[in-house]
C-alpha cells in the first residue's frame, strides 16, 4: 500500500491481481448481477486509487470486504424499489476498528474458524454479511424467530472471534 | 433475556451490517453512552469484518475490466495527490478495444515505417511503441491468468470426482466448492429479461437469489456461481427482469437437489 500511496501504478496492479476476486465476489453476492459487480468492482479500485490513506493498517483484506460490500449495498438502495428498512444499513469503513492482531489472519483462518461454528450459529452470519440482508429478511428465510437469529449471530461472532484469537496466538 | 442483553445481541447484528437502518440508528445512539455495548462492538466488528474474506470465489470479472482500469490508472500515475476520483460511470463509457497481439505489432511497424519516412522524431515513435508494448504486456498477463480459470472450469467440468446433476439441456456441476450451470440448450431469453440461478443454503428454507446471465447465439452457457458449493444444497434457474428479481417470478427452467 505504501507504493500505492507514492502512485506507483504497477503496485496498484499487483494489489489488484491479489485482491480483484475479493472484491468481485463480495459484489457479486450481493448485488447477483454481473455487470453491477463489475461496476462496483472498477469504482472500489479506482478509489483506493484516488484516496489510498483512507485504508491506514489491520487487516487490508477484511477493509476492502467491507468497502465493497457498503458500495454494493450503495448501488442497491438506489436501484431497489424496496422500502429502506428492508435493507441493511452499512456500518461506516472509515469506522474500522484496528485491530492489529487480526491483520495478517486470511481466508483459510477465517473459513476454518467459520467450519467449527455450529450450522445454526453459521449461516446467519454468512447470510448477514455475504448476502447483504436484514436479520428480519434471514428469519423470514430460515422460519427461525427474530430474536433467536440475533443471539445466534452474536454467539457465533463471539465464538468466531475466540477461534480467531486461538488462530493467531497459535 | 433482559433488556441490555436484547441490546448486546443487537450490537452484534449492526457489527455484522445486518439491521435495517432504523434500528441501526438506535444501536449507534445507545454506542455512545453504554461502554460496555462499546466494548462489545469493539470486539465483535473486526471479527464481522473478517468474514468478507470468505467470499472470494471461481467468479471472476471479465478480462477487460481490468484493462479499463489500469488505462485510468496509468493516465493518472504521474504526482497528482489532489486528483479526484475518476467516476465507475465515467470510465466504463469508455471501452478500450482490446487489439490482438499481431494488430498492436502491425500497428508499432507502420508508426516506425511513416515516422522514418517522414522523418518524424524517431524518439516519440519509440516512446509510443514503447507504451504500447506495455499495455500489450499488461493485457497479456490478465489474458493468461484468464486462461488459468479457464483452464480449472475446465478440469472441473472433465473431472470424474466431479458430481453432476442433468437438468433439461444442460447439467449442473460441483466440484468441491466450486459450482457450475452448464447449458448447452438455452432459449434466448424474452426481451427485457435474463436467466438468474438461485441457490438454497443449507439450513435455510427458501431460495436465495444468484448471478443473471444470457446464454450466447448458440445457447450455450457456462457459469460459475459464486457461492459455496459445499453449502448449497439444491440449485434453480428462472427468466427474469433484467437486473434480476429478489424472488422467483417465473417457473424455474429447473430445479435440482444436490444430494
Amino acid at each position: 500500500m505504501a507504493r500505492v500511496r507514492a502512485r506507483d501504478a504497477s503496485a496498484f496492479e499487483a494489489l489488484y491481481d491479489s485482491y480483484h476476486r475479493l472484491v468481485y465476489g463480495v459484489a457479486l453476492r450481493i448485488l447477483t448481477d454481473v455487470g453491477g459487480a463489475e461496476d462496483v468492482t472498477q469504482a472500489v479500485f479506482l478509489k483506493l486509487w484516488s484516496s489510498p490513506t483512507v485504508f491506514e493498517s489491520g487487516n487490508f483484506a477484511a477493509w476492502i470486504a467491507r468497502v465493497t460490500r457498503n458500495r454494493a449495498l450503495d448501488v442497491l438502495r438506489s436501484k431497489s424499489q424496496r422500502p429502506e428498512g428492508e435493507l441493511p444499513c452499512a456500518v461506516a469503513d472509515e469506522e474500522q476498528i484496528e485491530e492489529t492482531a487480526f491483520a495478517h489472519i486470511d481466508a483459510a483462518a477465517v473459513r476454518g474458524a467459520l467450519a467449527q461454528l455450529p450450522t445454526e450459529q453459521r449461516e446467519p452470519i454468512e447470510m448477514g454479511f455475504l448476502n447483504g440482508i436484514t436479520h428480519e429478511e434471514i428469519a423470514r428465510r430460515t422460519g427461525i424467530p427474530l430474536g433467536t437469529i440475533k443471539t445466534r449471530i452474536r454467539a457465533g461472532l463471539r465464538k468466531l472471534r475466540s477461534a480467531l484469537d486461538g488462530a493467531v496466538t497459535a | 433475556m433482559n433488556v441490555h442483553e436484547e441490546l448486546l445481541d443487537d450490537v452484534a447484528v449492526y457489527a455484522l451490517g445486518a439491521l435495517a437502518a432504523p434500528q441501526a440508528q438506535r444501536v449507534r445512539q445507545h454506542l455512545v453512552d453504554c461502554a460496555e455495548c462499546r466494548a462489545e462492538y469493539r470486539a465483535l466488528r473486526p471479527v464481522a469484518d473478517l468474514v468478507g474474506l470468505t467470499a472470494e470465489s471461481a467468479a471472476q470479472p471479465s478480462r477487460m475490466l481490468k484493462a479499463r482500469i489500469m488505462k485510468q490508472i496509468r493516465t493518472d500515475a504521474v504526482p497528482n495527490n489532489g486528483a479526484s476520483a475518476p467516476s465507475a460511470a465515467t470510465v466504463r463509457a469508455v471501452r478500450p478495444i482490446v487489439w490482438p497481439a499481431y494488430a498492436v505489432a502491425a500497428a508499432c511497424f507502420a508508426i516506425a515505417l511513416v515516422t522514418s519516412i517522414f522523418n518524424i522524431s524517431l524518439n516519440e515513435s519509440l516512446k509510443q511503441s514503447q507504451n504500447e508494448l506495455v499495455a500489450t504486456s499488461a493485457r497479456s498477463s490478465s489474458l493468461a491468468r484468464g486462461v488459468q480459470v479457464q483452464k480449472q472450469t475446465i478440469a472441473d467440468l472433465l473431472s470424474t470426482s466431479s458430481k453432476r446433476y442433468g437438468v433439461a439441456g444442460g447439467e449442473v456441476v460441483k466440484h468441491g466448492e466450486r459450482l457450475y450451470i452448464a447449458m448447452r440448450q438455452l432459449p434466448p431469453p424474452p426481451k427485457g429479461k435474463v436467466y438468474q440461478a438461485w441457490t438454497l443454503m443449507a439450513g435455510t428454507k427458501t431460495m436465495s437469489p444468484s448471478v443473471t446471465f444470457v446464454p450466447n447465439n448458440a445457447g450455450v452457457a457456462l457459469i460459475p456461481l459464486p457461492e459455496n458449493g459445499a453449502h448449497v444444497t439444491a440449485v434453480a434457474l428462472s427468466v427474469e427482469p433484467e437486473g434480476g428479481s429478489k424472488q422467483p417470478t417465473s417457473t424455474p427452467t429447473f430445479v435440482v437437489k444436490l444430494t
